[in-house]
């Protein structure tokens, strides 16, 4: 009896154990099976993955041996899972990288420095950019092959600058200071309407009913609105590469001033009610819903604007001109691969690939994102003037002065200490110079953490 | 107190005491092979975890390279980090925001379904459908319900005259936003048990008071909320345990923000293991959750304990 | 008399009302948001969550689908949360009928150890399961996800140990003499009994894993384990103001345990108020 009852008890307890087995098993995984290498390519940008697909069809045509999954996780989730899967010891094989947190991962050892597959693929280096190639170089190491470039400038919706009878040729022409705002802000207070129609510069105006603000700008860390105003007032972020934060300069917080002198003293631009990551409205739609007549944007959202505004509805012109002249960010992306990547000789050949000029050729010619080699700009240009949007301000910005991102291990400290803190400014909730002083002291604390 | 069976069982007349002896040593057998799932699933996911995070409270580790023994230098730079303090008040302000409300409701809703009357079991149905919904699907919901543009929120409130606030971008609104989730998850739910011990109350307590002459509210503060004492004190319990963990809405909705106004504990702990892989801080900050939720439950054991008495044997 | 009846029915009204409005607000949500999956992209934002979807479109579910393998979501989700809730219901019927039946040496130790255990909060052990999971190299898998709560809670244990304690002993007693041994005991009496409470704890357990985010959000990397609430929560991280994308989604992650839910509602009902009471 005790047996029989002993046995059963195991048998179900065996029983329950093995549907766990087999529920698992029917997982699959990734790997190679039946002489296929499966890739996986993590990236962030959904409006690129159209293009990124054609691409990697191309590939897997020469490389039949080969089959990549594209993994598109969206860029508040991205860092966090890369380094959860980094530490569970399942990254994707390649994935798209971002100076904010290439010195952290490069220090965490699980990106592939790839000079010599560079060398014994005999790769020309020299048709990159060299001022992109520069930053993703550290003494012979190399970390990835550029893959694209960024720069910011000025959409505008077409209506409410008619409207205001402004051209786009004015709006591009632009300047500003930190006296009395210069021609920036009295465009600006053209483009902002309060609800009975008056300007902020008009008697009368009522600054709590605004119906249409001149400005919006929205940035989860200061890319798209105050490091541009703080390239072109001479800030600088850090005083040199993997050196110390230097946000709280009278350069750096007169720029953070500025912007929130647009909201609360010129009541030009939408305050952080409205425009504060996470949960504004996207820009694309701000600028639809007339909410806002202008913003600054990279061109990675091109194509939002694009689907968000009917066509011809929107454009493009180059940022204003500050105190010390004309200035916007760089920024460049690298395909990355996994240090532990079961398949380091198939994740290099996607890598060539994609750094290579056919790959990079028919993203940009999409219109995608422009190219990380000079000689296929101009593809970039055509793609969007087949549209009707002439895109050339973001070129002439990026041989201009530009800031580029800040290399530091200390990016994700300072991405969470910025979001919080600058949240609180365009609330009107804090100083510039607190926020400042805030955001240096914890960055600075983290790069002599070593965390 | 439970009735032994087995023994009972080894105890008949025949049984000598070699015999009693390996029934018993027979029965211990069996109840160890009865519980070994459980038991292992205990130890290898519960209380493993539990003693390795107080071995990781002593580290600082990224999760990816070495980690580093530091002693209590976590626990010192907890007791000084303003974000931490300022998690536990966020937290403690949900807390707050939702349990007294989501239970006076609960209680109100009870006493409404608590009497012989068409649809109650209809009516139990619907509140409860809540409890069952997703929070990350809430989260998207709420989203669109507090949206300034097309939120139907901002719509009734315009209805009325007035002009809504930017809900989710405001310091000052975000958190009741998230509070309000829970209220409406939980109120139904929070209402079962409380109408299951009102339905426990027996009907003769009532015509006693009845006819001494007491009113409908006397009736109420002197009978109905001391005996409903038990089923307050689960619904309490739980309900405040399980606030203390607010998460999913935090992550789809505000991811903490604007500022850190909605930074709860247990956002806070994520966000230091996982995007800032500061894992054994995280830790740290984990132990120091369970230490208040722990101080908070024996609070109310104590305060639920001078008229009730609740033994778990 | 007459002034008393009409007060009574004047109350009765009110009561009514309250319950009407509570009613409403309690499933306003779940309507709102299956009407708003069904409009066209065009009219969600611009007529009212309460405006009917007519004419009703499933050009949103085919965007959404489209996007996103959300059958793949539902399919993990299923299978997850059903091993997990048979595992759980019968893991915890072995253990909690060993803690209230039979007499072992450490039975109280142990079940005071399991008691204690069920104050320690979900995040306390999360970084540590991490750390299990990826040392025995199983993150992203049906394993990470199943194995932490497939051997039961110490909740289930305690809620299922008092039930049992309910049932009467001589019935068991009875069967004893008759020759049953535990398992025939386990099975004949203590199962049929104990249908209610077993009720209870799959409908817990079956909703708690549906709707859980935080563990599958550390344990899954990838779309072939990925469950509901992670594919929604990366949705709305990806698409935070398309909500003719967002709400369908929103929608099909709500519905499957509604529809259980009216199901088997009136069991559900009885048997969550059942945790409640000893």
């Amino acid at each position: 009896m005790f047996r029989r009852a002993t046995r059963k008890t195991l048998a179900l307890a065996t029983a329950a154990v093995t549907v766990v087995g087999l529920t698992s098993a029917c997982g699959g995984s990734s790997g190679s099976s039946g002489g296929t290498v499966n890739l996986t390519y993590m990236i962030w940008q959904t409006s690129e993955e159209a293009a990124y697909q054609q691409s990697i069809d191309v590939f897997e045509k020469a490389h039949p041996n080969i089959h990549v999954t594209i993994d598109l996780v969206s860029w508040a989730q991205y860092w966090a899972k890369l380094q959860t899967s980094a530490a569970g010891r399942n990254m994707p094989d390649v994935f798209w990288d971002h100076l904010e947190y290439l010195p952290e991962l490069a220090k965490e050892g699980i990106i592939t420095n790839i000079a010599d597959d560079v060398k014994s693929s005999k790769l020309d280096l020299t048709q990159y950019s060299p001022k992109l190639l520069a930053e993703w170089e550290n003494g012979s190491t190399i970390y990835g092959l550029p893959k694209d470039w960024d720069t910011i400038a000025t959409i505008y919706n077409a209506k409410d600058l008619t409207t205001a009878g402004m051209t786009p040729a004015q709006l591009g022409s632009l300047s500003w200071n930190l006296t009395d705002g210069g021609s920036f802000v009295a465009a600006l207070q053209k483009l902002t309407v309060d609800q009975n129609g008056k300007h902020p510069n008009q008697a009368g105006f009522d600054a709590g009913h605004i119906k249409q603000y001149g400005i919006a700008l929205e940035a989860p860390n200061g890319q798209q609105d105050w490091w541009d105003f703080g390239v072109e007032n001479g800030c600088e972020l850090q005083d040199r590469a993997y050196g110390a934060w230097t946000v709280s300069s009278a350069a750096c917080v007169q720029a953070m001033q500025f912007e929130q002198d647009l909201m609360y003293k010129w009541h030009v631009e939408a305050p952080g009610t409205i425009t504060n990551t996470p949960n504004a409205a996207a820009l694309p739609q701000i600028l639809a819903q007339n909410t806002a007549a202008i913003t600054f944007d990279g061109d990675w959202d091109l194509d939002t604007y694009q689907s968000s505004l009917p066509a011809g509805s929107w454009g493009v012109a180059a940022l204003p001109t500050g105190p010390k002249g004309s200035g916007t960010v760089f920024n460049g992306l690298t395909d990355a691969i996994y240090s532990g990547t079961k398949h380091p000789a198939e994740a290099w050949q996607l890598e060539e690939w994609l750094g290579s000029a056919a790959s990079e050729k028919i993203v940009t010619d999409s219109g995608t994102v422009w190219a990380a080699i000079p000689s296929l700009d101009s593809g970039f240009i055509t793609a969007w003037k087949a549209k009707g949007i002439d895109v050339s301000a973001f070129y002439q910005g990026s041989q201009g002065a530009t800031i580029g991102y800040p290399l530091t291990t200390s990016g994700t400290a300072f991405t969470n200490v910025v979001l919080k803190d600058m949240n609180q400014v365009w609330l009107n909730q804090m100083a510039p110079q607190a926020a400042a002083n805030d955001i240096t002291s914890v960055s600075n604390a983290a790069v002599a953490n070593g965390d | 107190m439970s009735a032994n069976i087995a023994e009972a069982a080894t105890s008949a007349p025949v049984a000598t005491g070699s015999r009693a002896r390996s029934r018993r040593t027979r029965t211990a057998f069996e109840a160890y092979l009865l519980l070994a799932p459980s038991l292992f699933g205990f130890l290898a996911f519960l209380v493993a975890p539990v003693v390795i995070v107080f071995v990781l409270s002593l580290f600082s580790w990224n999760l990816i390279t070495s980690p580093q023994f530091v002693g209590l230098a976590n626990y010192r730079r907890m007791f000084t980090d303003s974000q931490s303090w300022h998690a536990l008040l966020n937290t403690a302000y949900y807390v707050l925001l939702n349990i007294p409300l989501q239970t006076v409701l609960a209680l109100l809703l009870a006493l409404a379904l608590n009497r012989k009357m068409r649809g109650s079991k209809f009516f139990r149905v619907i509140f409860v459908l809540p409890w069952m919904a997703m929070p990350v699907a809430l989260g998207v919901i709420w989203n669109w319900f507090f949206d300034p543009r097309s939120g139907i929120i901002d719509h009734f409130i315009s209805m009325l005259g007035f002009t809504g606030p930017n809900w989710l971008t405001s310091t000052t609104w975000a958190m009741p936003v998230i509070a309000s989730v829970n209220v409406w998850q939980y109120t139904g739910y929070t209402m079962l048990f409380l109408l299951a011990g009102l339905q426990a109350i027996p009907q003769q307590v009532y015509e006693a008071a009845a006819i001494d002459g007491t009113n409908a509210l006397q009736r109420f503060f002197r009978i109905t909320l001391p005996l409903l004492r038990p089923s307050m004190f689960f619904v309490l319990v739980t309900n405040i345990i399980g606030s203390f963990q607010q998460f999913d809405t935090v992550y789809v909705m505000t991811q903490g923000g604007p500022g850190q106004s909605t930074t709860t504990m247990n956002y806070y702990i994520y966000q230091q293991a996982f995007q800032l892989f500061h894992a054994g801080y995280a830790a740290t900050l984990s132990i120091l959750l369970f230490a208040v939720i722990l101080l908070v439950t024996i609070v109310q054991f104590r305060y639920f304990r001078k008229r009730t008495i609740y033994d778990f044997s | 008399m007459a002034t008393k009846r009409i007060g009574r029915r004047v109350n009765g009204t009110t009561v009514y009302l309250l319950l009407a409005v509570g009613g409403l607000v309690s499933i306003a949500p779940y309507l709102m948001t299956l009407n708003a999956a069904f409009k066209p992209q065009s009219t969600l934002l611009s007529t009212q969550a309460w405006t009917p979807a007519v004419p009703a479109t499933w050009s949103n579910f085919t965007q959404l689908w489209q996007q996103y393998d959300m059958s793949g979501f539902i399919v993990h989700t299923t299978i997850v949360a059903g091993v997990i809730t048979i595992g759980q219901l019968v893991f915890t019927t072995m253990a909690a009928y060993a803690f209230a039946r039979l007499d072992f040496p450490g039975r109280e130790p142990l079940f005071w150890a399991f008691i204690a255990m069920m104050m320690v909060p979900q995040i306390v052990t999360l970084i540590p399961l991490f750390l299990i999971m990826s040392h025995l190299q199983l993150i992203d898998t049906y394993r990470a996800l199943i194995l932490p709560y497939v051997f039961g809670t110490p909740y289930g244990i305690f809620l299922v140990r008092q039930y049992f304690q309910t049932i009467p002993a001589d019935l068991e007693a009875a069967a004893r003499i008759d020759g049953a041994g535990t398992w025939a005991i386990l099975r004949r009496i203590m199962l049929p009994l104990s249908k209610p409470i077993l009720a209870t704890l799959a409908t817990i357990t079956f909703v708690n894993t549906w709707n859980s985010l935080l563990w599958p959000l550390m344990a899954t990397s990838s779309e072939r384990d990925e469950v509901v609430t992670v594919g929604v929560a990366a949705l709305q991280g990806q698409f935070a103001s398309e909500l003719h994308i967002l709400l369908p989604a929103a929608a099909v992650a709500l519905l499957p345990l509604v529809a259980i839910f009216l199901l088997f509602q009136r069991h559900i009902v009885r048997s969550i108020a059942l945790t409640g009471l000893k």
